[in-house]
């Protein structure tokens, strides 16, 4: 299946309304007797092909946040919808099942099976989809075509990076969510990944989620989000953003 | 071709990647199958073989040993209902005289019709032919025995009958459905050097034994309703035939042949469960161990899976496969092995058992369910272990894992004995206390491997110690002889003069029916002379037991199964003589290892049958002088009175040669299974041990630790938990050896308990060799231990 069919795909049934919504949602942690709140009534709400960058500091609750809203996690209060499944009172099944169809995570470490080939790492998302792009063509797009049989070990952070990214783009998601995809690569290598991420926004029309702590990388965004101590500080829509590639920090 | 999916690639490289451990395991499983797969085949080749045998020599379902009846009145049996089909013959004992052999050969003849028709308990030809037709004198010889002597058709055998000796031609030898465990007057192993069975015309026999138109025997087969409950039958006949001198009856499960085979079949089934099911068990324990540490070891690659969109389903379906793979791999080792296996079990039980066509085949069946269980244990095992997967929550398992609370155990809190400790213990301490659950599991599975090893040995060493009670404490004889029938004191003094005979007792044998109650025992008793040196009966300590003057010393077996103690009265109805019943006290308790037995003064004993001397046999101490042996048997083979002569040397050497070697072989097998055992389980708690310590090792290297001084810690941690769990395994294998002896237990041998000590020694040897073995290639794994990779892990 070619990258051009699936954006038009995309821009028919990215119809009106948010993809993403959240209300007054919250998110404690208990760690045997102490209960950590590590967010606090969030109201958010995320249209279809928007690029947000989220930034805060470090515990702020960014992580968190990403995971309620890729489905990995439910929230302790409020609710999580994602377009008109409400995610919040799904099933553990109903969630992976979510996840499988909706979401593709950029992880910051990586987090590639280490057993497994560039390729493989590719397929093995690719495989439990029922339309996933073409495998190569995803390496091919991240530049890592020629790389392809090489397992994870014997690829830079950078390079590994890029596989996360071809195997998030593999199920063909809606949704990508990216957990510092740079965090951690040098500039260069970073500036390359956020460069495919952009281009996997613009281009296959993705609603994609960046978090960073790099505040330069947020000129790139759509959208810019600012969390502090579990609470939206501060929601920016930017007019301009800049692509990546003119972007210096 | 399709290919693989990439999780199934995943599934090959994590199982190359534990190449060693996951070899170790399906070893284990491989053995257990092969344990499995070897008794099966064995018990089915034996049990087909025995079946099919049975048929064509249309075995006999009783039969009944008379003095001697008219043929008319034996007859009469076929008219019982349930009773289809008899046949009367004659059998005697005979001495046998071979061209060129001095040693005395002991021979059963048994009589065959003139001209061949199918008959209940039929010969099987394997050389010559039947009885000719023509009026001479013609024999058929059991194969084994002419195999041994080397007799061919056309050549001729002298038997001693009666008072004269006269040749035979052989026209042929066969094999017999009754005969194959063929056991001699005495013998408890098949000798075909010192028996043999010779079947001789009916007409012969007749003329030969003075029974014109009458027989000693009456074989018989049953009707299926009866066939399994022939008791109460039996009964019936025994009455009817009461004045014949009804010697015994025997229903099929007691003939001897057929109880040493049917003995050896059941006990085939039951050790074809017991083996495997440690083995499987304790491959299943160390694939947990294994699962839950692939488990754990991947479960950042688990969550990734998981928030990819994979199902708990489909991922514990993945580490499944894992177990499946380890199980097929080990199953069809286990098959291949223990085809093998049987073969070599089936080639010793020729050795035993003349059965034609007792050969190894395939059983599909056998194999499959070999293949299911392996599979299954494996499944069981990783099923278990990987438990993990399921509970992990993805978002969690992407978080670093919180530190393991440092937990202190409890050693540390003993201050003295923690100071006195070096650096190494308290490492080597510590890790052994903190993976209790796996730890456990390497004490479990040595304990296990003792058990087995101890319980082997322990076979070996009781065997040892029964021959040695039998045949130096109790039977002290050189040479037994027993007469024809029952004489008097001139026999003894006759037998007191022959040549080389220095000392000689006289023993007096009266079968008959023990009662107690409702417990009844077919067996006999052996009179002895008051201070008798011959037959010395022991207590259970070895110490003397004094004959009584008046009752019974009663054989241990014997007196648990009709429920007596002594100071108890039983009643004893001999089937001689005028077969009154006899209330006779029980006074003292034997043991023997050997048979059924029953003690008696002999005066005692022959007023019981109403004579006032009577002697059924002479036990004689000789000169060990060749030329004086050479001489006795001359002689011996000279006088008509005797039915059989036992020679004690040969028949130890008999034993020696057939149980104790095939015994040899079953040592070694155990050994080597056992040694699977220790092998893999250590290889397995070592390398799993190395994986979650990578970093620990790794530093204490970069730290200036020789490697040497490393493995050093792993080798006392394995010390410390084999020794524990070789130390629990000692007892729990005189247990073991124990309950297996109670389902190997019959009539005909019991066994006594051994010093253990030299079996527990052994075992530690063993213990101690596979498991330095094993930590031969955990020392390798630290040497090749890629030190900046193992401090770039990150925990
Ligand atoms: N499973 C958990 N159990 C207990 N506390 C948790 C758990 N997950 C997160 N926390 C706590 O919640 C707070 C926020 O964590 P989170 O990972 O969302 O922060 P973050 O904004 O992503 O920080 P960073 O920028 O360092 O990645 C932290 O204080 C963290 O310790
Ligand atoms: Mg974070």
């Amino acid at each position: 299946m070619s990258l051009q069919t699936t954006r038009t795909d995309r821009e028919e049934t990215a119809a009106d309304g948010p993809i993403l919504r959240l209300e007054g949602v919250g998110r404690t942690f208990r760690m045997g007797e102490v209960e950590v709140e590590v967010l606090r009534d969030v109201d958010l709400e995320i249209g279809p092909g928007e690029l947000v960058v989220m930034v805060g500091p470090s515990g702020s609750g960014k992580t968190t946040l990403l995971n309620l809203v890729g489905g990995l996690d439910q929230p302790t209060a409020g609710r999580v919808w994602f377009r008109d499944r409400e995610l919040s009172a799904c099933s553990k099944r109903a969630l992976g099942e979510f996840r499988r169809e909706a979401v593709g995570f950029v992880f910051q470490f990586f987090n590639l099976v280490p057993t497994l080939t560039a390729r493989e790492n590719v397929q093995v998302a690719a495989e439990i989809v029922d339309e996933p792009l073409d495998v190569d063509e995803c390496l091919r797009l991240v530049g890592l075509a020629p790389r392809a049989d090489h397992f994870p070990a014997q690829l830079s952070g950078g390079e590994q990076q890029r596989v996360a990214i071809a195997r998030a783009l593999a199920k063909n998601p809606e949704l990508l969510l990216c957990d510092e995809p740079t965090g951690a690569l040098d500039f260069e290598t970073g500036k390359a990944v956020l460069a495919m991420l952009w281009d996997v926004n613009k281009r296959m029309n993705k609603t994609v989620i960046i978090i960073t702590h790099n505040q330069a990388i947020a000129r790139m965004a759509d959208r810019l989000i600012r969390i502090r101590s579990g609470r939206i500080a501060d929601d920016v829509r930017q007019d301009h953003p800049v692509p990546p590639g003119e972007i210096s920090w | 071709m399709v290919s693989p999916s990439a999780l199934d690639r995943k599934l090959i490289r994590d199982l190359l990647g534990s190449g060693a451990v996951v070899l170790a395991i399906a070893g284990i499983i491989a053995v257990g199958v092969s344990c499995f797969v070897a008794m099966r085949s064995a018990y089915h080749n034996l049990g087909e073989a025995k079946d099919r045998y049975y048929a064509r020599c249309r075995m006999a379902d009783f039969s009944v040993e008379l003095k001697k009846a008219p043929v008319s009145e034996a007859s009469v049996l076929g008219e019982l209902p349930g009773v289809t089909e008899i046949r009367t013959r004659i059998q005697q004992f005979v001495i046998v005289d071979l061209e060129g052999v001095d040693a005395i050969i002991n021979g059963q003849v048994l009589s065959l019709p003139d001209r061949h028709a199918p008959i209940i308990n039929d010969i099987v030809i394997r050389r010559g032919g039947y009885f000719t037709g023509r009026p001479e004198d013609e024999v058929i010889v059991n194969d084994a025995f002419a195999r041994h002597h080397g007799i061919e058709p056309g050549d001729t055998v002298h038997l001693l009958m009666g008072d004269r000796r006269r040749g035979f031609r052989v026209v042929g030898t066969a094999i017999s459905s009754e005969f194959v465990y063929l056991l001699g007057p005495g013998a408890i192993v098949p000798d075909p050097s010192r028996f043999g069975v010779f079947y001789l015309k009916r007409s012969d026999m007749e003329a030969a034994f003075g029974f014109e138109g009458a027989c000693n025997q009456v074989v018989g087969r049953l009707s299926p309703e009866v066939r399994d409950r022939p008791d109460a039958l039996l009964d019936r006949a025994e009455l009817l035939l009461e004045d014949f001198g009804v010697a015994s009856t025997t229903p099929r499960r007691d003939q001897i042949s057929d109880r040493f085979l049917s003995d050896e079949i059941r006990q085939l089934g039951t050790f074809a469960f017991v083996m495997p099911a440690i083995f499987l068990g304790v491959a299943a324990l160390v694939l947990n161990i294994l699962m839950a540490r692939l488990t754990e070891q991947q479960r950042t690659t688990i969550g990734t899976l998981k928030a990819l969109g994979y199902s708990d389903g489909e991922l514990y379906r993945h580490l499944l496969k894992f177990g499946m793979v380890v199980g097929l791999m080990g199953g069809l080792l286990g098959c291949g092995l223990g085809h093998l296996l049987a073969g070599a079990m089936t080639g010793l039980y020729r050795q035993f058992f003349e059965l034609p066509r007792l050969e190894n085949r395939v059983f599909p069946g056998v194999m499959a369910s070999g293949l299911a269980i392996s599979v299954a244990c494996a499944v069981v095992g990783v099923a278990r272990g990987a438990r993990g997967v399921l509970a992990l929550e993805p978002a969690e398992a992407m978080r670093p894992r919180p530190p393991e609370g440092a937990r202190v155990t409890w050693p540390e809190r003993i201050p003295w004995l923690w100071r006195a400790l070096g650096t190494g213990w308290r490492m080597v301490l510590r890790n052994i206390l903190r993976n209790g659950k796996r730890n456990a599991v390497g004490v479990a599975s040595s304990a296990m491997a003792a058990a087995l090893l101890v319980s082997g040995l322990l076979g070996r060493a009781a065997l040892d110690r029964g021959l040695e009670i039998q045949f130096s404490l109790i039977l002290r004889s050189d040479v037994d002889l027993s007469f024809r029938d029952t004489c008097g004191r001139g026999a003894l003094l006759e037998v007191r003069r022959l040549p080389g005979v220095d000392h000689a007792e006289p023993t007096l044998d009266v079968g008959g029916t023990f009662r107690n109650g409702p417990y009844k025992k077919r067996g006999a008793i052996t009179g002895l002379i008051a201070g008798s040196r011959l037959t010395a009966p022991r207590d259970a300590e070895d110490r003397r037991v004094p004959i009584p003057p008046a009752g019974l010393a009663l054989g241990r077996t014997l007196a648990e199964q009709l429920r007596v103690r002594p100071g108890d009265e039983l009643v004893f109805e001999p089937s001689e003589g005028r077969r009154e019943p006899r209330r006779v006290p029980v006074v003292a308790i034997v043991d023997s290892f050997i048979g059924l037995v029953a003690y008696a003064d002999l005066a005692y004993l022959s007023r019981l049958v109403d004579e006032e001397f009577a002697v059924s046999g002479v036990q004689l101490e000789v000169d060990p002088r060749a030329d004086r042996r050479e001489e006795l048997f001359r002689e011996l083979k000279r006088l008509p009175v005797i039915r059989a002569v036992g020679v004690r040397e040969e028949m130890i050497e008999s034993i020696r040669r057939t149980i104790v070697d095939t015994n040899a072989a079953a040592t070694v097998m155990m050994v080597l299974f056992a040694g699977t055992i220790f092998f893999g389980t250590t290889l397995n708690a070592s390398l799993v041990g190395l994986a979650e310590r990578r970093r620990e090792v790794a530093t204490l290297l970069v730290l200036g630790y020789e490697r040497s001084a490393v493995s050093r810690l792993f080798l006392r941690e394995t010390l410390v938990i084999n020794s524990v769990g070789t130390l629990l395994g000692l007892p729990l294998g005189q247990a073991l050896f124990w309950a297996l002896m109670q389902t190997a237990q019959t009539d005909s041998f019991r066994i006594p308990m051994a010093d253990p000590s030299a079996a527990f020694a052994w075992t530690l040897v063993v213990g101690l060799a596979f498991s330095l073995a094993a930590h031969a290639v955990v020392v390798r794994s630290i040497g090749r231990l890629d030190l900046q990779e193992s401090m770039r892990i990150r925990e």
